[in-house]
């Protein structure tokens, strides 16, 4: 509470960016002792986060935090070894260390934590090279309350050792090579309240143990082989995504509100999750799971999140989904049988619904009238879908109608991928009225200049992205963004020359471009440059690419066609005179930066 | 300037800063004293005491209230911090929920 009102201070923002301004800023006040020792530990951590994004912290400016600072938060930082960890174990009130990532971190380099009666979470995940013997190190600190130690070298020998923490609620133990009989040691840390044991070697048998953690609200077993869990009455998350799955949670009493199952194998097709007390769960992943019959969603009254991507669900079983989708906030099908058949089933019975994905199914522009009819969605994903963008009503040409016209009753649309569709560019002008949208995905190769026009009016676009489309340099340089615009993607428009983008950036500093020829960033304050170095494709690998591209997309009718990959290979090296000659300016501009 | 509408700022060294009451109810925590009623002797007088505050720190202060004022109108300019200073500005600034 306290912390977030002083995050709001305005001053003292200030006062923290003007001190951590550069090397010399922070001698200026560095061997102000006393007036540090003094300083209140909210404040001396916020002054060491912002050290640290500025790259500014280094050992020996660590010891004037000694008296203040109550977290330290090192991940991933470049150099963190034991010299480190020897300014740290003289801090008096650290509460909070989290050193991940830190390869340069042994067992021994920790001794100086040794006994540290004021750490309550110590995170050393993925330091490599700490094994058994760091382990002594940290049963010393008799306080601690989280430990997180995924990834590294430590063993099931290590691990029991870590059953003398007896105020241990959190243990990440993920990715590490434990068994069943040092799992059976942990059982006297009766506080537990978060494990994690993915990736490890325990079985059923050692799964039976974890009854005994009275406390246990969040478990994760994904990646064992466990196929069975005892009665967990206080779980309210679980994840055991790829494991077998013979039977969960029979019994009535567990909270359960997030279950993830993404790559399970269910044994009793759905029989476990029919049995499972599902009645409280918000949150459920099946995604990729072998599931293909869908009653056990019936039970599930208050869920709000459902991703049944990839599952063998079609439009008959969409109905199980109907009958739970009063609360359902985001709904994922992709990649699933659901056709817009089952979407006809669903439209009016998700009246929350936000989010909703059904890339790389069949749905058709049917489908988009009964999309238009969940009035919540702030997110359609129609990716890689038969959506044309057009919908026959008659016989003859003259009674289409432009299907997206249908999403202008979606108020609230925020997100829309079209992209791997068939929508032509006439397809999208009844985008320019939609209020909300702020992202816009396309991708077709059929899309030519007049697609600039529909989009430049969307009043409040922020991100568009028109990749693999024969979009020209002429129409780019007529693009009239919208004011909102910060970042346009154009990746694999082959057609634009890196010149027009250039020209573009230089017109509207605020939008960040992206292209195979430029990554081009807003201005900053210090209007150092525009544009920052520029690839170019340097190599014919880049070339490939393209002649992927070709092969992937279905609808592909543009100028590329004609020629064979060998043609294409030569004309990517005909631009090269120009390319090597701006390379070399670039690259002159890089050393400058440096 | 009626007196009404001014605060007296005292620094620990015993200076005196006479500023706008707009000015200094940027700061919440100056803004609750002299607005509660009754509960502080601040709010009769229009004087504060800040014995923790020194004179250039509670001058780099007031300074702040007006440009904050400004800035809050529109006008952006920057505030300049010396290094030297931020320390104690930061646990000024933290005491004065400014």
């Amino acid at each position: 509470m306290e912390m977030t009102k002083e995050n709001e201070s305005e001053l003292l923002r200030l006062c923290i960016e003007a001190a951590c301004e550069s090397k010399e800023t922070v001698d200026k006040w560095r061997l102000q002792r006393r007036t540090l020792d003094r300083l209140p530990s909210p404040l001396a951590d916020a002054l060491l986060r912002r050290l640290l994004t500025r790259r500014l912290l280094y050992p020996s400016l660590l010891e004037v935090f000694k008296h203040s600072a109550e977290e330290i938060d090192l991940r991933g930082y470049t150099g963190v070894d034991a010299e480190w960890i020897a300014y740290l174990g003289a801090f008096r009130h650290l509460r909070y260390l989290n050193i991940a990532d830190s390869h340069r971190i042994t067992s021994s380099a920790l001794w100086p934590i040794t006994g540290m009666s004021t750490l309550k979470e110590l995170d050393l995940s993925r330091c490599s090279k700490v094994n058994d013997a760091a382990i002594n190190h940290v049963i010393s600190i008799e306080n601690l309350e989280k430990l997180h130690i995924s990834e590294t070298s430590v063993t099931a020998k290590g691990v029991k050792l870590l059953a003398s923490l007896e105020n241990l609620s959190l243990l990440d133990l993920g990715g590490l090579p434990i068994d069943d009989i040092s799992l059976t040691s942990l059982q006297v840390l009766k506080k537990l309240q978060y494990l994690d044991l993915w990736g490890s070697e325990i079985s059923n048998q050692g799964a039976a143990v974890l009854s005994m953690f009275p406390k246990l609200t969040y478990l994760n077993l994904a990646w064992t082989s466990v196929t069975k869990l005892p009665d967990l009455s206080s779980l309210e998350c679980l994840n055991m995504s790829n494991c077998t799955i013979e039977s969960i949670l029979e019994d009535d009493k567990a909270p359960l509100a997030k279950l993830i199952l993404s790559g399970a194998t269910f044994l009793n097709e759905d029989e476990a999750l029919l049995y499972a007390n599902t009645t409280s769960l918000s949150f459920l992943d099946a995604a990729h799971s072998n599931l293909c019959r869908f009653s056990f969603l019936s039970k599930m009254e208050v869920i709000e999140h459902l991703n049944l991507s990839s599952c063998m669900i079609d439009d008959d079983s969409v109905e199980m989904v109907a009958c739970i989708g009063g609360k359902l906030k985001s709904l994922n099908l992709g990649g699933t049988k659901v056709s817009s058949v089952g979407l006809g089933i669903l439209a009016g019975h998700v009246p929350n619904l936000e989010s909703l994905t059904l890339s790389q199914t069949q749905v058709d522009d049917t489908a988009v009238l009964f999309i238009s009819m969940m009035p919540s969605l702030k997110v359609v994903d129609l990716n890689t879908t038969n959506i044309k963008g057009v919908l026959h009503q008659g016989r003859n040409d003259l009674d289409m109608v432009f299907s997206l016209t249908a999403l202008q009753n979606l108020k609230k649309l925020e997100r829309l991928n079209l992209e791997h569709t068939q929508v032509m560019d006439t397809g999208l002008c009844p985008l320019e009225s939609f209020q909300e949208l702020r992202y816009l995905s396309l991708k077709n190769a059929s899309l030519a200049d007049i697609t600039f026009d529909y989009l430049s009016s969307i009043p409040k676009l922020t991100n568009l992205s028109i990749c693999d489309a024969v979009l020209t340099n002429s129409g780019l340089h007529m693009f009239k963004p919208p004011e909102t615009l910060k970042v346009l993607d154009l990746s694999g428009c082959w057609l634009i020359s890196q010149d027009a983008i250039l020209a573009f950036c230089r017109v509207h500093p605020q939008i960040e471009v992206r292209h195979e020829f430029v990554t081009s960033f807003p201005y900053n304050q210090s209007g150092l440059n525009y544009s920052s170095p520029s690839r170019l494709p340097s190599s014919p690998i880049q070339a490939t690419k393209k002649k992927e591209h070709m092969s992937v997309s279905p609808h592909f009718i543009d100028q590329r066609l004609k020629y064979s990959r060998d043609e294409l290979l030569a004309l990517q090296f005909m631009s090269l005179p120009f390319a090597t000659s701006n390379d070399r300016s670039t690259s002159a501009f890089e050393k400058r930066l440096e | 300037m009626k007196k009404e509408d001014t605060v007296k700022l005292i620094s620990a060294e015993g200076f005196e800063f006479v500023i706008d009451k707009e000015a200094a109810m940027v700061s919440q925590t100056i803004h609750n004293m002299l607005t509660s009623p009754g509960s502080f002797a601040e709010s009769q007088h229009g004087e504060v005491t800040f014995p923790e505050i020194s004179t250039t720190i509670l001058e780099k202060i007031c300074q702040y209230f007006y440009w904050h004022l400004q800035f809050a109108s529109g006008k952006e300019t920057e505030f300049p911090i010396e290094p030297e200073l931020t320390l104690e500005l930061m646990m000024a600034a933290n005491y004065l929920h400014t």
